[in-house]
């Protein structure tokens, strides 16, 4: 166990923890937008900046879901310096994807009043956080989409922005989505899945039983290949089983 | 039809504020639901717990089951006790500077609690405009003191104060129709929820808790020992009440209706009934009774929501 001292309050946490996991998990509100327990964190929104002071007395401002904690840490969430470096961010995150309600919102909550900078033309929602991408990796295993090109070309993508031969249309990426950027609907028999780059559709399997349809053939497929039983094992739904 | 059940549990929070180790009876729906309640609003909230099952099994002196702040309140005062914190949250946060502030106050009360006994305070509180969220657990009946009848208990049911015999034929009056009672307060948000759907559960109780002023989300909790089911089938059940339209899951926001579940064909409502022993005793009369009022008032929300 270490001991640290977040906003003036003492706190002790296991080691290896991050300075967010202590923060959330005593109710100290630091914004977050490409955060999720499930997976591994990453620092791409720079929304969690906090500021910290080391040992020997010097300070830094670090991203408080990536940093584990340290005996004796100083950590302020909300120094001015902090304060202004979130909006920033804010404001950039704003220019890219103006059309965001939850940004809007975040930076209402931020103090971001106007922002500075050109806002784009291109009216998607995808912050590039690629929390989507995670997710399909570590949670789903399927490794559907990933975040391609560099610098200002950077997109989230499914391979060679065509139809994802790997993706089983599960909808967690909609789902861990933290601005809406991906969508997902059932309409009928089939499963949309609107992505910035792609909108692809893909069919639902109908229950033997009841007639309902209960999940893509997409992911039935996948469970038929990772549990190794046959596909007649998979022709009801939950409900008829 | 949840059609997301597989992965999106992975996604779901991970810690749990309610703590196993209570004493709620084996397949207790209702300690499912509370746990899924707990899990979906964090640990920033105050829980004042009306008297009930809920309350008896995870209080036990001196255990408790609760691992965030939690009052007991009694049957009557559970909304009354909430608008009073709310208040003291109020007062403290325009004394000094953001002391207490994103704190929500949820009071969580049976169905006896809600519809019964505690409901002129809910409406009080309701009326005030406080910011609170109000958790209706529902199991149909007083089960706490041994399956008494409630207004929530549904038509036909066996309890021990509407028996079923050759004078009586269990309860004799429908429904309370409690959502549409707070609807009729205007609140920004009520709905209704199972926890055999819980995808569609926690996202309700997510918006709830983020909407400012009172909200009411109603969730039918399945009772094996009160309504004479095999304990194996909790979820089930919950299942098939959507899905016969016994208890239909649907969301008032400002006054206009929306579905969450979208049944083509509802099952018949004898798939529900004869997997319960309270409803052993019912005639095909009375069956067909509960049937036609079933497509009755499903095709009469489906109207509002369209």
């Amino acid at each position: 166990m270490v001991k640290l001292t977040i906003d003036g309050r003492e706190f002790q946490a296991e080691e290896g923890k991050t300075i967010l996991d202590v923060a959330q998990g005593n109710n100290i509100y630091i914004p977050t937008l490409c955060y999720h327990e499930s997976v591994a964190p990453y620092g791409a929104c720079r929304l969690c900046m906090v500021e910290i002071t080391n040992k020997r007395g010097k300070k830094k401002l670090v991203t408080s879901c990536l940093y584990p904690v340290e005996e004796g840490l100083d950590v302020k969430t909300d120094t001015p310096r902090v304060v202004s470096v979130r909006r920033m961010v804010m404001e950039f995150l704003l220019a890219r994807c103006p059309d965001s309600e939850v940004l809007r919102k975040l930076g209402d909550k931020l103090g971001v009043e106007k922002v500075r900078f050109s806002q784009e033309e291109d009216k998607n929602k995808c912050i590039l956080c690629g929390l989507c991408a995670r997710a399909c990796d570590e949670v789903v295993g399927a490794s559907a989409i990933s975040l391609v090109n560099r610098g200002v070309d950077r997109q989230m993508a499914t391979p060679f922005f065509d139809a994802s031969a790997t993706c089983i249309a599960c909808g967690s990426c909609a789902f861990v989505c933290p601005t809406g950027a991906i969508k997902c609907e059932d309409i009928g028999d089939t499963r949309k899945l609107t992505m910035p780059n792609i909108t692809q559709e893909f069919r639902l399997a109908k229950c033997k039983a009841c007639g309902a349809y209960w999940a893509p053939e997409r992911q039935v497929d996948f469970f038929v290949k990772k549990s190794g039983l046959t596909r007649e094992e998979y022709e009801l739904c939950p409900d008829c089983r | 039809m949840e059609t997301q059940t597989v992965y999106i549990p992975k996604l779901m929070p991970k810690e749990e504020f309610f703590m196993p180790g209570h004493r709620a009876c084996i397949g207790c729906g209702e300690a499912l639901a509370l746990r899924l309640v707990c899990k979906a609003l964090g640990s920033n909230v105050i829980v004042v717990n009306a008297t009930g099952c809920m309350e008896i099994v995870s209080s036990q002196m001196p255990y408790t089951s609760w691992a965030v702040p939690w009052i007991h309140t009694l049957f009557e005062n559970t909304a009354a006790v909430a608008s009073g914190i709310e208040a003291g949250i109020k007062s403290l946060n325009s004394k000094s500077k953001k002391s207490l502030e994103g704190v929500k106050v949820v009071a969580v009360a049976g169905d006896g609690a809600t519809a019964d006994i505690g409901i002129q305070a809910l409406s009080g509180a309701l009326e005030r405009g406080h910011d609170f969220l109000y958790i209706c657990l529902d199991n149909e009946a007083y089960m706490n003191t041994g399956i008494q009848r409630s207004s929530a208990t549904p038509f036909g049911a066996h309890t021990t104060t509407s028996p079923a015999g050759k004078v009586s034929m269990g309860q004799f009056t429908w429904k309370k129709n409690l959502p549409a009672i707070v609807a009729a307060h205007n609140v920004p948000y009520v709905a209704t929820a199972c926890p055999s759907y819980f995808k569609d559960m926690m996202t309700k109780l997510q918006k709830a808790a983020s909407i400012k002023g009172p909200t009411y989300v109603h969730i039918l909790s399945v009772c094996p020992t009160g309504w004479r089911c095999a304990t194996d089938i909790t979820v089930k059940i919950g299942r098939l009440a959507v899905q016969t339209g016994m208890f239909p899951i649907y969301e008032i926001e400002n006054g206009k209706y929306k579905l969450n579940m979208d049944i083509p064909q509802l099952r018949p409502v004898n798939e529900y009934l004869k997997l319960q022993g309270r409803f052993r005793h019912l005639s095909d009369d009375m069956i067909k009774k509960i049937q036609e009022r079933v497509t009755e008032d499903y095709a009469r929300l489906k109207e509002r929501a369209a």
